[in-house]
């Protein structure tokens, strides 16, 4: 009994002395700041600020999440159905003070006005799970096919995999700024290709320029400068399967579909599930693309949380607005990676 | 090899203990340390020649100056305060003057730089707050319309001069002659591929003043309804958004060289592409005022300044170092390195490019004459990045009203945070 309790005691000893490295760098440079910035979401701070700071409860999530509807009939001044102008409205009633609309749909003759208070994080909020639904499948499967590629044992292949991971290395920034070149309107390299293959049929695209197609445009770019890394990594999953596999679905007939259908694919399952993950993390945090590429525009299309955390907690001071930004995105993350893993397991169950 | 080894460790130790290195006499003088934001190169040489200048003619003082990266300029100045390790001087951005007065980082110069040396001073280049003067800088930037005598002479156009300015409907009357003429896809450049706040309030204020708006009232600096959202305002705001829509300008030059490469005919920028148009034009080109919109021409005013710590134990000796700067010999040694406009006539007449009849004479009298300060409030920040997002909201088509109204809504919302903000003026 004692025995057990002093041989207990002393595992636990030595895991502190291990792990406390590590944990108390997570403590200082991980928790610490987390509850600071909680602490930050009730009060008013700035960054620059003589005045002390005060308690100011929940506004700022009040600020963030405060989502309304205005209803208006028309008003018929002759010339047809009329709908005041929303915003007159929304200034004028203190019963709307604040609110901003967000969209708008029409039911009937009544037209219909979803305002928000702040409609910029709320469709930065929308643009970044856009992004990350876009960009994942997109990357993953770039990657998983360029590992295939690079695996095959063509020949120069060490030359390819570099090329391939080359962007991975290479600083966004730069990225970004030779991208927004090949993006231009009138002189980038992809219209000039689109006009060139379509025999000047294809009118110029705006890519970044254009609210339909900007949030797209950095999709692609971002796909092309992340997957290097996923595949380096579905490539150490690849070798990791056993070639013995392969020969005997070989030797039992079985074509390269099927090989890959029916080994490839569950031999990589776990490296997969990581990949996938790891994706959705940094999609979710896109900011230097959208920061050098558009700025958040062309009105508001491309806004990213992380984004709108700089723009209003550092750009214009107001700290712990972003803080509160920061805050709840971090719960909303959580809850997307716990579900994606609940999904992924259950699958993985369900497969088992 | 040991003494080699033991040479490098010498060398090494003595680079970390630099009281071991000979030829040190001690300094009685009483250190000032000063922060500076890194420039060019060549102005970078200047300052510090400036500096080595009046150390050389002092017994008193030594200045000790660091160059702080300008990305993370401000945000040094805020830790450094809230450290309570500001330094006596520093180089402050006219538009945070305001913001540092009113957090109390800074000292007013009053006493140190006598009120007969700053009259001297183009006004804009002065950071006031509150009546106060914070802050003066020794050289500042002016705006200006650039195009070639032969393309206004293809189309036309009379070349305007500082007293007869273009008026806005003879502007708008050359855009559309020069974009019909074919010549030039986008013929106007506003640098709107910068997309940087700090731009386009210093060049896009101005024309809204010029309409007769503002970006926020300024005798109450309490909110901006009506100065920014009114009749003049939605008039500049519907100007600006056709020429985008009209194709009189590319929301996103490919480059900084639409002028230089003879993409676009006029190009609205500061004395800082001068030397680059020069010499693509030569004689050929034209340095004019922007147009008169109906409320006078209008220029952005106001560039790094010198200011007094508040925490700085030897104002005095601070003081002593801006009144060295402000001396028209080493204004004008700093603008024939940096490029930019002397702040004062004599510093003007002593430079190369800005004495009357220097090259760069023009900006000189456009600063003198239209340079309009940002306005003086620690809500300046947010005032920047509000109309900076209506601007680049109604560039790509947004409604007039809506983009003024939500910017509108974003500065009173800040100041009615921070009642502080918008104490009365004394």
């Amino acid at each position: 009994m004692t025995e057990w309790t002093a041989s207990r005691g002393r595992g636990r000893f030595t895991a502190l002395i291990f792990g406390g490295p590590a944990l108390a760098g997570l403590a200082i440079f991980l928790v610490l700041p987390f509850l600071m910035a909680l602490a930050l979401t009730f009060t008013n701070q700035r960054l620059v600020s003589p005045q002390a700071t005060e308690f100011v409860g929940l506004r700022n999530y009040e600020r963030l999440l405060s989502v309304t509807a205005l209803v208006q009939a028309p008003v018929d001044d002759g010339a047809g159905p009329v709908w005041p102008r929303v915003r007159d409205v929304t200034r004028a009633d203190p019963a709307y003070a604040g609110y901003r609309p967000l969209t708008g749909f029409s039911l009937g003759t009544r037209r219909v006005t979803i305002l928000a208070k702040d409609p910029a994080f709320l469709r930065a909020l929308l643009n970044t799970f856009v992004f990350a639904l876009l960009v994942v499948p997109l990357q993953c499967v770039a990657a998983l096919g360029l590992a295939l590629l690079v695996d095959a044992g063509l020949k120069g292949q060490t030359v390819f995999r570099a090329i391939c991971f080359s962007p991975v290395v290479m600083s966004m920034v730069i990225v970004s700024v030779i991208w927004s070149f090949l993006f231009d309107r009138d002189l980038g390299l992809f219209n000039k290709a689109l006009g060139m293959v379509s025999f000047g049929l294809i009118e110029p695209v705006d890519w970044l320029g254009d609210p339909r197609t900007a949030m797209p445009a950095i999709v692609i770019m971002s796909a092309w400068q992340g997957a290097g890394f996923q595949m380096l990594i579905l490539l150490a999953g690849l070798q990791g399967i056993s070639q013995e596999l392969y020969d005997a679905a070989r030797i039992d007939g079985a074509n390269a579909v099927q090989r890959f259908r029916h080994i490839t694919l569950p031999g990589l399952r776990q490296t997969i599930v990581f990949v996938l993950i790891v994706t959705t993390i940094a999609a979710l945090g896109l900011f230097t693309q959208v920061d050098v590429m558009t700025g958040g525009g062309p009105r508001g299309s491309t806004g990213t949380v992380m984004f709108e955390a700089v723009q209003r907690g550092v750009r214009e001071e107001n700290i712990s607005y972003g803080a509160t930004i920061a805050l709840i995105y971090f719960a909303l993350i959580t809850c997307v990676i716990l579900l994606q893993q609940l999904w992924l397991r259950r699958r993985a169950r369900r497969a088992a | 090899m040991n003494t080699r080894r033991l040479l490098i460790a010498l060398t090494l130790s003595c680079a970390v203990l630099t009281s071991c290195g000979p030829g040190r006499t001690p300094d009685r003088r009483t250190e000032l340390v000063l922060w500076k934001n890194q420039v060019g190169l060549q102005e970078e040489a200047a300052t510090v020649a400036l500096i080595d200048r009046f150390n050389a003619s002092q017994s008193k003082w030594r200045v000790v100056a660091q160059s702080l990266p300008q990305g993370g300029y401000n945000q040094s100045i805020v830790a450094a305060s809230l450290a309570g390790r500001m330094p006596c001087v520093l180089a402050v951005d006219a538009p945070m003057v305001a913001s540092y007065a009113w957090a109390g980082h800074l000292r007013p110069l009053d006493g140190q730089v006598p009120a007969a040396t700053l009259a001297q001073v183009s006004p804009a280049a002065v950071g006031r707050y509150r009546g106060a003067a914070y802050a003066v800088g020794q050289t500042d930037a002016a705006l200006a319309i650039f195009t070639k005598r032969s393309i206004l002479a293809q189309t036309g156009t009379r070349i305007p001069t500082l007293d007869r300015p273009w008026s806005g409907a003879e502007f708008q009357t050359l855009l559309e002659r020069l974009k019909a003429s074919g010549r030039f896809r986008y013929p106007l450049d506003l640098s709107t591929r910068d997309d940087k706040a700090s731009w386009w309030t210093y060049a896009f204020a101005p024309m809204l003043n010029s309409f007769g708006g503002d970006l926020i009232d300024r005798r109450s600096m309490r909110s901006a309804q009506g100065t920014l959202n009114g009749p003049a305002g939605q008039r500049f705001g519907t100007w600006f958004r056709a020429l985008f829509a009209d194709g009189m300008v590319n929301r996103n030059e490919p480059d900084e060289n639409a002028f230089v490469k003879g993409r676009a005919a006029l190009a609205y920028t500061g004395n800082w592409w001068a030397s680059d148009y020069r010499a693509h034009a030569g004689d050929d080109l034209l340095i004019l005022p922007p147009p008169d919109f109906g409320h006078g021409v209008v220029i952005g005013g106001g560039s790094w300044q010198w200011a007094i710590g508040r925490t700085c134990a030897h104002p005095d000796g601070a003081g002593q170092f801006i009144r060295f700067m402000l001396e028209p010999g080493n204004i004008a040694a700093l603008s024939d390195a940096g490029g930019g406009v002397p702040v004062t006539e004599a510093g003007a007449a002593a430079s190369r490019a800005f004495r009357p009849g220097g090259e760069g004479r023009v900006f000189f009298d456009l600063m003198r004459r239209f340079a309009r300060e940002r306005p003086s409030t620690p809500a300046f920040p947010t005032i920047s990045n509000a109309f900076t997002a209506a601007m680049r909201d109604i560039m790509d088509r947004k409604d007039v009203r809506d983009a003024l109204d939500d910017a509108v809504d974003d500065i009173d919302g800040a100041i009615a945070d921070n009642p502080a903000f918008a104490e009365e003026r004394p």
